[in-house]
């Protein structure tokens, strides 16, 4: 599938078969539950992103399912391109509204980033100065987990970080997704 | 030939419990020497802006009596300090206060320029503390930014200032881009 044509899904889907609800009450309920983390974890912020990671994980275990639903497919992807593709062409832009830019491949076709332009997680964030959460927190940590929950119910194993944020003080914002193995499906146990 | 137009001269946010929680002071133009220098120093303009709590709490008192409630939380002048320097006043419901101390002669500008003109009304500040409360906002929708922390005990002393780098900038933008005709800042 062309990604010219995700876009159109994309678009066709977002405009007709998804409830929207106020972009603040989204915001400002992940910014609470980032900043509770920091509190309960006393401000140990590698704890932090494997909980935002974890709880991300669960979130895309189950959004997968809608995800299939309302995309009304049941074709699978051709090539990790093509799941980039759709990930960031549909995935996000049903959910969030947003399109990041699938860039920077590597050779083998197993790895891509993707660059968001907007993170409406993120708005109206500043970090704070304490030092240590601009090096350590990823803020949207939250995304990676749900990637990988959600590509590992259609068996594609998957690591996802994110390794620069315009939070810190960087140009973009850039996670980095490597496909690390396709899950086999997996024989019952014998009976013996 | 040039002239002199108002400029804002310090910018301050008041919390609820009459704690400070910002001041942004800007240099104003001095003919004689041909610079921009603030025309008080840090502790006398912190002196203006609690003096001015007073007048918020009076106007309060008398509007309650009189059973005229300000229709928006707009204070206009609070008081003119000298014949340079003057206090203009606004309160959100939740009982922040911002003050915007004016200098009238604080800028330059040619004779003959549109901006020139004699005296400031009050609808010329609705604009900075339009700026103001919605720079407030942004600050607030911060999640690591915590009300709670910059309440500050009643009578005013101690509690936490602003220490948001944006929040910052953003007095900065609004207290060097001000001059009496601009609507948007």
């Amino acid at each position: 599938m062309s990604s010219n044509k995700a876009s159109r899904i994309g678009e066709e889907i977002w405009k007709t078969r998804i409830d929207k609800v106020n972009t603040e009450l989204v915001t400002l309920t992940y910014g609470t539950i980032v900043v509770q983390l920091c509190k309960d974890y006393d401000n140990d912020y590698e704890e932090v992103n494997k909980q935002l990671d974890k709880m991300g994980y669960n979130i895309g275990l189950r959004l997968i399912e809608d995800y299939l639903a309302k995309s009304n497919t049941m074709k699978r992807c051709t090539s990790f391109r093509e799941t980039a593709d759709m990930i960031a062409k549909v995935g996000f832009k049903i959910f969030l509204n947003i399109t990041p830019q699938v860039t920077n491949w590597t050779n083998d076709n197993n790895q891509f980033s993707l660059v968001f332009d907007e993170n409406p997680f993120a708005d109206f964030v500043e970090l704070p100065d304490d030092g240590r959460a601009q090096d350590e927190l990823w803020y949207s940590n939250i995304l990676c987990g749900v990637l990988r929950g959600a590509l590992e119910m259609v068996q594609m194993q998957v690591e996802a970080h994110f390794i620069s944020d315009v939070l810190k003080g960087n140009d973009t914002t850039e996670m980095r997704v490597s496909l690390l193995r396709y899950i086999d499906d997996e024989l019952p146990p014998e009976d013996d | 030939m040039t002239t002199a137009i108002p400029s804002i001269a310090c910018l301050g946010i008041i919390g609820r419990n009459n704690n400070p929680l910002h001041i942004s002071i800007f240099p104003s133009y001095d003919p004689q020497s041909n610079t921009f220098a603030p025309l008080r120093t840090p502790l006398e303009f912190s002196l203006l802006l609690s003096s001015s709590i007073d007048i918020f709490d009076l106007r309060t008192k008398h509007n309650a009596i009189n059973n005229t409630p300000l229709a928006t939380g707009d204070y206009g002048l609070l008081h003119a300090i000298d014949d340079r320097l003057a206090a203009y006043g606004f309160e959100t419901n939740t009982g922040v206060r911002m003050v915007c101390v004016v200098d009238m002669r604080g800028r330059r500008a040619a004779v003959g320029s549109s901006s020139v003109r004699s005296g400031l009304r009050d609808a010329e500040m609705k604009p900075v503390f339009r700026a103001m409360q919605s720079a407030y906002v942004r600050l607030l929708q911060n999640p690591f930014f915590a009300p709670d922390e910059h309440l500050g005990p009643v009578g005013g002393h101690g509690g936490r200032r602003i220490t948001s780098r944006k929040f910052g900038e953003d007095m900065k933008r609004i207290g060097e881009g001000w001059t009496p005709g601009v609507t948007n800042l």
